[in-house]
């Protein structure tokens, strides 16, 4: 990957590829030259930080420490391990299902918005888009920190205030009701970043399209679902794709939530707090790495399906 | 549809430049009232535990528990709590000293990935070479890579190498943002004519002449974009510092935070509800300061990533 493993091969010209047709010119070359010294600081640090550690965790994850024999190769046995552990698929099941509620909600509550924003059809448009943006600038240990604060069992005020309309006992953060609180969460968290996209994407869907709708009597509901929504879908598949990768990765809301309702979130809740537990915590890091790469499967997986669908539909 | 009703929503059309009149959408009346009502409900669910945040820096521990949550209650212990900041209350750490090794990271870590990502960006967004289409392709594989796996074995390898507690260990995997050397490439191809680079390059300028004489101004409202996506992003992360710091003056403000709620529930007289509190406020504070400033500039760099598909 370094640029002098490339310099002879892109350099040389053997006389027994004399003719050929697309021989390079010592321009092209240099001017090729020059692009790899533009990309190799960048090559570099991701080689080193994000391919070799995806590298060693694959390698890893290939062998098993025991007490008593040490360290030796174990083929795929961890990742038997992970394919048949429960826990861990209980887990993925909880991610998909808070990816598969989450991500459709903010997006059409995001959509919403990003229209009004861009018809101009709502008062003070500019300051609800900037109030809306706040969560993208707070961390997501401060938002969760907040949220448990608001949503504790003992003293928090969204608590307080499900028992004055009715609701005894109510607990936004028992087992049952915590993943529709991080949902909750989620959204308050991402709907106004997705929403500032879906507007700027909106923005640019060409003024004449709409005129002429306009001057065809369209009404309004049809000139937001029939032509700016599909004018749009590019930046729509784009958030899908971003927004899963993101909530396949579920870990800090819930690692913050369960120092407000211990024994809520088990060691196993979600795939990374599943992983952080096995390699960290137990030491495992083996069987921990083995996780990783399963998990890393699954969401290309999920990703690569979406594209699929993506080009299905766009025959019709 | 009347000839002279269409002729006067024409003339209405063609005489203004900027927005389509809401007029013309054929509303009901009343639709914009419900709709700002709209907004105005979701803005309230989204300033809540904002407002909570900011009134309860003002309280002591006993009132956050005991008084209603939306209002104030007396004593006012807003200096206190803030003075305390400053302090190692229960044993655990300092929050100024968090707060300043979060912007040393977040800077470091937000420059070097805005510098990388614009020199990669520019360099396959303007030259073909040999493996540029396999490395862009790498780059990109590397956008859905999700990063929490890379930290576990990132601790791994950094064990080997003496990188824990090492203040690199967390800036430098900073550094590698695949989303921002893509926002850079879409940046330069859609806003800098390769006319203008070819002529200079006619004119006999070295790559590096052109790339910081002509390029690189003109890219500046990309690198706005890349660097605040990129201190946000080093601001909010958790895991990689979680697993490569034991040390607790090495700690970000997150991580720091995180150990506080772990213990706030037994720590005794140390108090740590309102400490906490007072910290998310002060961390959120510069963040949005920094957004709400630099919004002009984002803004247009956002749009680039959602419409170059």
């Amino acid at each position: 990957m370094s640029e002098t493993a490339l310099r002879p091969s892109a350099g040389a010209v053997s006389p027994s590829r004399a003719p050929l047709p697309r021989r390079r010119s010592a321009y092209a070359r240099r001017r090729g030259r020059s692009g790899l010294a533009f990309v190799t600081p960048f090559m570099i640090i991701f080689t080193l930080f994000m391919v070799a550690p995806l590298g060693y965790a694959i390698y890893q994850s290939l062998y098993t420490t025991k007490l008593i024999g040490g360290t030796r190769f174990s083929g795929f046995a961890n990742y038997a391990t992970v394919l048949q552990s429960g826990d861990f698929w209980n887990g993925v099941i909880r991610v998909i299902i808070f990816g598969g509620i989450q991500i459709p909600v903010m997006l059409a509550i995001a959509f919403f918005f990003a229209t009004i924003f861009d018809l101009g059809i709502a008062k003070w448009g500019p300051v609800f888009r900037a109030v809306y943006f706040i969560p993208f600038a707070v961390p997501i240990v401060v938002s969760s920190l907040m949220w448990g604060f608001l949503l504790d069992p003992a003293y928090g005020p969204f608590n307080r205030f499900m028992n004055v309309i009715g609701f005894h006992g109510f607990n936004w953060l028992s087992s049952n009701l915590m993943l529709p609180s991080i949902i909750i969460i989620a959204i308050w968290e991402w709907t106004g970043y997705n929403s500032v996209i879906l507007y700027t994407a909106l923005k640019s869907v060409p003024r004449d399209v709409v005129e002429a709708a306009i001057l065809d009597d369209t009404p309004l509901w049809k000139i937001i679902l029939r032509i700016k929504l599909p004018l749009v879908r590019p930046a729509i598949v784009m958030l899908v794709f971003i927004n899963t990768i993101g909530a396949m990765q579920l870990f800090i809301e819930p690692s913050i939530l369960n120092n407000y309702a211990p024994g809520v979130v088990t060691a196993t809740w979600t795939p990374v707090i599943d992983i952080y537990n096995t390699s960290i915590a137990d030491g495992e890091y083996q069987l921990g790495a083995a996780m990783a790469v399963v998990l890393a499967f699954v969401v290309i997986a999920i990703s690569v399906a979406s594209l699929a669908f993506r080009r299905r539909r766009e025959f019709r | 549809m009347s000839a002279r009703r269409e002729r006067k929503r024409r003339e209405r059309l063609e005489s203004i430049d900027a927005a389509i009149p809401v007029e013309l959408y054929g509303l009901k009346r009343g639709t914009v009232s419900v709709l700002t009502a709209c907004c105005a409900l979701f803005a309230l669910f989204i300033l809540a535990p904002v407002a909570w945040v900011i009134i309860n820096s003002t309280k002591t521990q006993a009132n956050i528990f005991e008084s209603f949550g939306f209002w104030f209650a007396s004593p006012f212990e807003f200096f206190h709590t803030f003075a305390n900041l400053f302090r190692d209350v229960d044993g655990d750490g300092t929050y100024s000293q968090w707060f300043l090794n979060t912007v040393l990271y977040s800077l470091v870590g937000g420059v070097g990935a805005t510098v990388l990502a614009a020199l990669g960006g520019y360099g396959f967004a303007r030259f073909e070479f040999r493996g540029s289409k396999l490395f862009f392709g790498l780059i990109i594989a590397g956008l859905l890579v999700p990063i929490t796996l890379v930290a576990v074995p990132l601790y791994l390898a950094y064990a080997k190498v003496h990188l824990i507690n090492s203040i690199w260990g967390m800036i430098l995997p900073s550094m590698v943002t695949p989303v921002g050397l893509y926002l850079m490439r879409t940046y330069v191809e859609l806003s800098i004519p390769r006319e203008l680079t070819d002529a200079a390059r006619i004119d006999g300028a070295s790559e590096v002449r052109i790339f910081f004489r002509i390029a690189l101004p003109l890219m500046v409202p990309g690198l706005m974009t890349v660097l605040l996506l990129a201190v946000a992003g080093t601001w909010n992360n958790y895991i990689l510092p979680l697993i490569i710091f034991s040390n607790n003056t090495l700690y970000p403000v997150t991580v720091g935070m995180g150990l506080w709620s772990q213990h706030a529930g037994n720590s005794g007289d140390a108090n740590l509800y309102p400490l906490l509190v007072m910290g998310g406020l002060v961390t959120i504070v510069p963040m949005i300061a920094l957004f709400a400033l630099l919004q002009r500039y984002w803004r247009g760099g956002l749009l680039l990533g959602s419409v170059a598909n």
